[in-house]
């Protein structure tokens, strides 16, 4: 089987497809920290609150693409309390005291998800306009798959965009490469942190109402992606979106091929290549500083 | 610095006498929370050894229990071994898994060493979770408790195994407090608070922090083999990071580097956790809170908070101001 | 005893130590002058190993130590003081020096007895906090103490590891001419044995002090000799004049 050139193609667009995925994740968490320098571990419960409020939102409306425009912008708002209410004042607090109380926010976000939606597995129709199957190079694969992929190289594709070419950008890659520098050119850093974070948010919501259709949606969503995402921002290297993307290609293509290549070392061998990489290169594959 | 006060000795002997007494006079159901409590309070203790003491913050410190449960399981189950000798396999395996880690990670700091310590913690539940050997996500069922028949003991008895657990913390207290009054232990407060002048004095750090880690998993590790032999059955459950956060939460909400308070923690949140069950199963929403604001308040913890009025109440007795700067706590 | 030869290192493409060679005797007291910037502190980084040279050799009684870790060469018995106070925060003085002691004295890694109550540690601790005058603050917290008591607790760190050569940055940056009295009186009373490199600003101190005097430029040697000749040295002055003007000693 594993001969058959229909198999890698379908395998590789799998990899894609959670690689994309945990780029939408990975490049708010690792660019929110080489600001802010501050790891949000809540970051995975925003992703599964997008999926929640993008099946609500879908049931209302009847359509999918309620979801994809109201999770981004409910989960941004969440982020704004968030921000204000916790972040800003845990920014110089230390690296554990920021663990602790996002893993709090886990704990708490975990009771809300069962209290507004319950304990039991949701499911959310695909797009009309992506339903079904389309077929090339000899396979068959599901479209909406295609369209993940396809919004994930749009996302990576503004992005770049974004921080090459606007002033935003530029501020951005400012703070991250030396924050009081930034701060001393008069730049009002503070409110840059504050859209940077938003954004983060956002597309992480984003990234839960673009998996609600093709993963099952539970309480432990958030939880279960965010070891991968941390993964991913880690090796890349914290603050880099270069890492973000080199990363999020990394464990796709390693989690996905070792699962149906080595079911028995895939799970331990993402680790693994984590902590090769923490020992070789305790700052990560592309640091965003030099 | 650690230092075994008249305040800390009172509150260990005051916790055991508690301990006790609930155990002559509650029911199997309380026989059970007391004896999860007396196997966390251990972990608890063996967490805040390296991330009270020594700076090292750490998120597999449940990987580390789970793998001591996972070692005694194995020896008694898979091996044949007695009950002793799964035990000592326990402790060593939690040991050179941690001290293996400790290698590796010693040279990161702040949130790397956090990620690392997750990683590796992650890494060993992956294992077992897809592991045939060891029942995979089913877990090992079928484990035996030690036999201290010869000793008059039946562990098999709820009050018994309740005690026994006790007995154990109380060890791994004095065990712990031991080391952190000794040279080892002075050293390694020395590295929390500058460590590269400690190096720049000849220390070797990096064979240091190792084996503080390495013991702190050996404790852990011992841990797991007494809930192994509770739940006479592991899951790969025991491994995973949240277990980890948990742990860290008890040593917070007791007072990290307070090392009584990891005691306390362990118990307050089991009992909290059970309460708060009795009327919502919303536990984690009142934990998370109640961990938030906790941090959020700059907080020294339970007892972090007694130690430090206690000192205050000491400071305002007409003594020289001197006591003012050597506080009792970390 | 501790000799340097053809030390360089470069960061890109500044050199901040040049070919720097230095031979100190035993029971030497070296001064080693310069303006700001003029690569003192890096050599000293150097010769303990927390910066590694790009190329030349660093000797101790004879020994290639070039390759040795910061730790190791401690071990050998070289302790150095910083520019910058770098003590245990929210420890005790007591604790701050018994850290040392212990370690020099192999108690640091014991298992059951308290080292910071050890009798040789403790009498260590006695004997350097009565040299640096911190005998009545043992038991304050670094964190309270005057700033000149901890510059003095500096010193006294690397004093309480027993070493056989010490190092010090600026002992007496920021502690006023009092302090460079009670500096003085320290130097003074040290082991003869004991070798001294001194890392000074002030010239005076340092014509006082020295058995020599080393003068470092843009990380090169430009003087190396008695600390007579070195008054009387026009090069010198003119550095130190030169200093002041618009070219400016460089980096920091």
């Amino acid at each position: 089987m594993t001969a058959d050139a229909s198999f890698w193609i379908v395998q590789t667009l799998n990899a894609l497809q959670l690689s994309m995925l945990l780029f939408l994740l990975s490049v708010g968490l690792t660019v929110i920290f080489g600001l802010l320098h501050f790891v949000n571990l809540a970051h995975g419960s925003l992703y599964a609150l997008g999926a929640f409020v993008g099946v609500s939102a879908s049931a209302f409306a009847g359509s999918y693409w309620a979801a994809f425009a109201v999770a981004p912008v409910a989960v941004a708002l969440v982020g704004i309390v968030l921000y204000v209410a916790l972040i800003r004042r845990m920014r110089n607090a230390g690296p554990m005291n920021q663990v602790l109380v996002t893993f709090g926010l886990i704990f708490v976000f975990l009771d809300l998800f069962r209290l507004g939606w319950g304990d039991i597995p949701l499911g959310m129709a695909e797009p009309d306009l992506f339903s079904g199957r389309t077929e090339f190079l000899g396979i068959v694969y599901p479209t909406y798959r295609l369209f993940i992929i396809g919004l994930g190289l749009v996302v990576l594709a503004a992005l770049s965009l974004l921080l090459s070419r606007t002033q935003l950008g530029a501020i951005v890659r400012a703070g991250v490469d030396n924050g009081d520098m930034a701060a001393c050119l008069g730049i009002n850093v503070e409110r840059v942190f504050f859209v940077v974070f938003c954004l983060g948010c956002a597309l992480a919501g984003l990234a839960g109402a673009v998996a609600a259709p093709v993963l099952s949606v539970t309480t432990d969503m958030g939880t279960a992606i965010l070891i991968p995402t941390l993964v991913v921002v880690v090796i890349g290297g914290l603050g880099s979106l270069r890492g973000a993307i080199a990363g999020s290609l990394l464990i796709g293509f390693v989690q996905t091929f070792g699962a149906v290549l080595a079911p028995q070392a895939a799970a331990v061998a993402v680790y693994a290549l984590l902590a090769v990489v923490l020992i070789l290169r305790p700052a990560g594959l592309f640091p965003a500083r030099g | 610095m650690f230092h075994q006060t008249p305040l800390k000795t009172g509150a260990v002997l005051l916790l055991a006498t508690a301990a006790v007494v609930y155990a002559f006079t509650t029911g199997f159901f309380g026989l059970e929370l007391l004896t999860e409590v007396a196997i966390l309070a251990i972990v608890a203790i063996a967490l805040d050894l390296v991330a009270g003491y020594g700076g090292m913050v750490s998120l597999c410190h449940g990987a580390l229990y789970g793998v001591g449960a996972y070692a005694f399981a194995s020896a008694t189950v898979l091996l044949g071994w007695g009950g002793g000798a799964g035990m000592a396999m326990a402790v060593a395996g939690g040991g050179a898994f941690a001290w293996l880690i400790g290698a590796v990670s010693a040279r990161t700091h702040g949130i790397f060493f956090i990620m690392a310590t997750l990683a590796f913690g992650q890494m060993a539940y992956a294992y077992f979770f897809d592991s045939p050997l060891f029942g995979g996500s089913d877990g090992m069922p079928g484990i035996a408790r030690l036999d201290l028949s010869g000793a008059g003991l039946d562990l098999n008895d709820s009050r018994g195994y309740a005690l026994f657990c006790t007995v154990l913390a109380l060890l791994a207290y004095a065990l712990a407090a031991t080391l952190l009054r000794s040279g080892f232990g002075r050293t390694l407060v020395g590295i929390r608070a500058n460590e590269p002048r400690m190096r720049a004095l000849g220390l070797p750090v990096w064979r240091h922090k190792a084996a503080a880690f390495g013991t702190s998993g050996a404790l852990a590790g011992l841990a797991g083999a007494l809930a192994a032999q509770h739940t006479m059955y592991v899951s790969p459950g025991l491994l995973h990071w949240t277990v980890s956060g948990e742990l860290l939460i008890m040593v917070i909400l007791g007072g990290l580097g307070t090392l009584v308070g990891a005691v306390l923690g362990a118990g307050v949140l089991v009992f909290v956790k059970h309460e708060v069950a009795r009327f919502t199963d919303h536990w984690h929403m009142v934990v998370g809170l109640v961990l938030i604001a906790t941090v959020l308040s700059g907080g020294r913890g339970i007892f972090g908070q007694i130690e430090f009025l206690w000192g205050r109440r000491g400071a305002r007795r007409p003594e020289p101001a001197a006591t003012e700067g050597s506080p009792d706590h970390a | 005893m501790l000799e340097v030869r053809d030390l360089s290192k470069s960061f890109g493409a500044l050199a901040v130590t040049q070919r720097v060679s230095l031979r100190v005797a035993p029971g030497e007291r070296r001064v080693l002058l310069g303006p700001n910037g003029a690569g003192k502190t890096t050599l000293f980084n150097l010769l303990v190993g927390e910066l590694a040279p790009d190329s030349g050799l660093i000797l101790v009684d004879g020994r290639d130590v070039t390759a040795l870790s910061v730790d190791a060469r401690a071990r050998l018995g070289l302790a150095r003081s910083y520019q910058k106070n770098n003590l245990f925060a929210g420890l005790t003085v007591h604790e701050n020096l018994a850290l040392s002691a212990a370690c020099a004295q192999g108690k640091a890694t014991a298992l059951l007895a308290d080292s910071h109550r050890d009798r040789g540690v403790v009498a260590t601790v006695e004997e350097v906090a009565e040299r640096v005058g911190l005998s009545e603050l043992l038991d304050a917290s670094v964190d309270t103490i005057p700033y000149g008591a901890r510059r003095r607790l500096e010193v006294g760190l690397a004093l309480a590891s027993k070493p056989r050569i010490l190092l010090m940055d600026e002992p007496t940056s920021g502690i006023g001419p009092g302090g460079i009295n009670a500096f003085h009186a320290f130097l003074h009373g040290l082991p003869a044995e004991l070798t001294i490199l001194i890392v000074e600003h002030d010239m005076d101190l340092a014509f006082g002090i020295a058995d020599r005097v080393t003068v470092l430029n843009h990380g090169e040697v430009v003087f190396d000799g008695p600390p007579q000749e070195a008054r009387d040295s026009a090069l010198i002055r003119e550095i130190y004049l030169g200093s002041w003007g618009a070219e400016g000693g460089g980096h920091a």
